[in-house]
């Protein structure tokens, strides 16, 4: 039997497949979200399923995850984007104390028990300045892709103080730095370490090692780096950060579809 | 017949009466359907899901209805005391005199919730130099200066010290606008020191002697104030009657506290829950009726509970909460992600503790107002919080930041590293502001994770 987990996100839909045999993942992808969350999500749905070679009456079970889960009308159930990261994160890597998944529109924290249960979570979803959003306005800004942004900052000799609580502010401030003769590199290395440092204030006195980085901006090389040195403590990427609560979501839906036929 | 226990809209609630009118319903002078308060412009009540029980009608009428019972008090030649960032201490003074009626003009905090931003009262607020940077208790200011929602009242008190930093400027804030306060100073609670003999207090916490020896003799100030207000003497057997009468209420709310966390099933939701638990503070302008309503609830509840049944699951999420939330809203959206009350903290527990019967009344008094939870450590606070998860049963902790709010600084962090420490259960921290509209789905989301965390652990 077949599982999928969608995940919804607020700039980007996932979508997982598993085999029920041994957990591994059949087939994967990955689309822009927008306004038809819920034709976007079929969409990719199919896709998926074409790319894995089964149809619909394979699936046993579809969990949808995510800010748009709700939206999504061919899921069996929703579950929290906070419960499928964790169950994908623990998959992936099963020693893993703690989750920092920072998407394009919020981040969290999640930190887990030695069980791989939620132990329990913060979440910032009120504040793009320390989420993906701010590096988009950031590569905006200075004309750069999202891509460069790593490499810019690696070359960064003296990273740029972002004192700004706020994205719109922080534009501004970006502003002035340019015209005061502040290098990208240096305002760019100054964006992530402004992020990292307001992800970990959401941490509080307790992140139990291993740390794993999960989302989105997961994939923007400099961000670990940047977390790294705010936390204090060693910080790796998940094996496909992207994919982790998608891939959560398929996990829980056979674990669900297995318990309602217990 | 007595209906299931639901909950219910507005407009459900409006036929509902029709029905129980006809059946013969007794209602108080205040009852009548709840749907006339939104003609007040109470419009967040469209909004809200409420209990539909006779006594559940009887708390929301009472509690909608104290503008118009000040009103009627001052007409009737009693003398309004506004008792301000006092969570129960000077009211059960005031209420021991006849022509005295105590409120809370900090309840001002709930207008911006109940009218939907509508009456105006923040952006007065804003506009005389209080702004959002302030706790929504600001919106007392506004209040002040419409006199629409409650009369001047003819003395003002408010408690300082150790108290909300916010409130106070707010309160100074107000002095300046010419209405004058009489200030009392409360300490910072502190353990005896040295050869210090210790106090013991209501919740379990101690004081030297001297810190009780100092807050008696600023309540002294009070009383020879209200005294003169009232124009007839506060001697200690009225006001032993006054902490009786008190306490008669305080115990009726332990015992439905009690019944209602403990039960298997939530027999009442958790915004009637919170209603029934402010009316310690200042009894709602009418210390009888807080009796009567609240033995009306008892009843129902205890009904309830004999009969197992209840509005949620018996597989709810149970969850301490800590903190009053500024939109009401969010109680009834605990129960939609599969969540309800067992224990709460909203930050005057003091308010809920038998005043002692053992020592003379005024100081009896100042150690009540010394175990009020603002005026101890956060470390104090979440040793008690610790006390009642075990005592009900909670499974989760919630903690509601109120934006602004001076004690919201690092008491959160503080009491989820207790209660971890000490209970091993999941914490979550929220910010809940005056209407919640815009952030309903992500603090949905939080509490279905919360709600979530907590079934996956029942596995374990």
């Amino acid at each position: 039997m077949i599982y999928a987990g969608i995940d919804a996100g607020s700039r980007a839909i996932k979508v997982a497949l598993i085999d029920g045999a041994d957990s591994g993942i059949l087939a994967r992808g990955q689309a822009d979200q927008g306004v038809e969350q819920d034709r976007l999500a079929c969409e990719l749905f199919a896709t998926v399923l074409a790319e894995g070679g089964v149809t619909t009456s394979d699936v046993g079970r579809v969990v949808a995850t995510g800010y748009g889960r709700n939206a999504v009308h061919i899921a069996d159930t929703t579950i929290t984007e906070i419960t499928c990261h964790a169950v994908g994160v623990r998959h992936l890597v099963p020693d893993a104390g703690t989750v920092i998944d920072i998407g394009g529109q919020d981040s969290k924290l999640i930190r887990l028990d030695k069980n791989g249960k939620v132990r329990d979570f913060a979440m910032n979803d009120r504040c793009a300045a320390g989420t993906g959003r701010f590096l988009e306005v950031v590569a905006g800004r200075l004309g750069v892709s999202l891509g460069d942004l790593g490499a810019m900052a690696a070359r960064s000799r003296d990273p740029a103080a972002i004192s700004s609580m706020c994205v719109v502010f922080a534009e501004t401030e970006i502003i002035g730095l340019l015209s005061c003769g502040r290098s990208r590199e240096d305002i760019v290395a100054g964006v992530q370490t402004s992020i990292a440092s307001r992800v970990v204030a959401m941490a509080g006195r307790n992140v139990e090692p291993p740390v794993l980085f999960t989302g989105g901006v997961a994939r923007v090389s400099g961000m670990e780096n940047a977390l790294q040195r705010a936390l204090g403590q060693p910080v790796t990427v998940a094996p496909e950060p992207q994919m982790t609560g998608a891939l959560g979501a398929a996990l829980l839906a056979r674990r669900h579809c297995e318990n309602t036929n217990a | 017949m007595i209906a299931p226990p639901r909950q219910i809209a507005l407009e459900e609630w409006d036929r509902e009466y029709e029905r129980l009118r006809r059946a013969g319903m007794l209602q108080p002078i205040y009852g009548g359907p709840l749907g006339r308060h939104v003609e007040d412009g109470d419009t967040r009540l469209l909004k809200l899901r409420y209990d539909n029980s006779p006594a559940a009608l009887r708390l929301w009428n009472f509690l909608l209805t104290e503008e118009d019972r000040l009103r009627a008090a001052r007409e009737g030649g009693k003398k309004l005391v506004g008792a301000m960032k006092d969570l129960g201490t000077v009211p059960v003074m005031a209420y021991s005199l006849d022509n005295l009626v105590a409120f809370y003009p900090d309840g001002a905090w709930w207008i911006p919730c109940v009218m939907e931003l509508n009456a105006g009262l923040l952006q007065i607020a804003d506009s005389l130099g209080i702004d959002e940077s302030f706790c929504p208790v600001r919106a007392m200011l506004g209040a002040f200066v419409t006199g629409a929602h409650f009369p001047v009242p003819d003395l003002l008190t408010c408690s300082v010290g150790a108290t909300c930093d916010d409130f106070s400027a707010i309160a100074q804030r107000l002095n300046g606008l010419g209405h004058p306060i009489l200030w009392w100073e409360i300490p910072h609670r502190r353990s005896p020191e040295g050869d210090e003999q210790a106090v013991t207090l209501p919740g379990g916490f101690s004081a030297s002697p001297s810190q009780v020896e100092f807050v008696r003799s600023e309540l002294e100030r009070i009383r020879i104030a209200l005294e003169n207000l009232a124009g007839e003497s506060l001697n200690e057997p009225a006001l032993a009657r006054g902490i009786e009468k008190a306490n008669r209420v305080r115990r009726l709310l332990e015992r439905l506290r009690r019944l209602a966390f403990t039960a298997p099933v939530c027999p009442m939701p958790a915004l009637e829950m919170l209603v029934a638990e402010m009316l310690a503070i200042h009894f709602c302008s009418d210390q009888d009726e807080t009796i009567a309503v609240l033995e009306d609830l008892l009843a129902e509840v205890s009904r309830r509970v004999e009969a197992g049944v209840g509005h949620l699951s018996s597989q709810a999420a149970r969850i301490f909460w800590v903190n009053p939330v500024a939109d009401l809203q969010v109680m009834n959206l605990l129960e939609d992600c599969g969540g309800r009350i067992c224990g709460t903290e909203y930050l005057f527990a003091h308010a809920l503790d038998p005043i002692p019967a053992t020592v003379p009344p005024m100081e009896a008094l100042a150690r009540t107002a010394l175990a009020d939870p603002m005026v101890g450590s956060a470390l104090d606070r979440a040793a008690r919080i610790v006390r009642d998860i075990r005592r009900f049963g909670a499974e989760a902790v919630l903690v509601s930041r109120i934006s602004g709010a001076s004690h919201c600084a690092l008491e959160g962090e503080i009491i989820a590293d207790v209660v971890r420490e000490d209970c091993d259960i999941p914490v979550l921290e929220i910010e809940v502001p005056s209407i919640t509209d815009a952030t309903s789905a992500t603090l949905s989301t939080r509490l279905q994770a919360l709600v979530e965390t907590v079934k996956d652990r029942r596995d374990t």
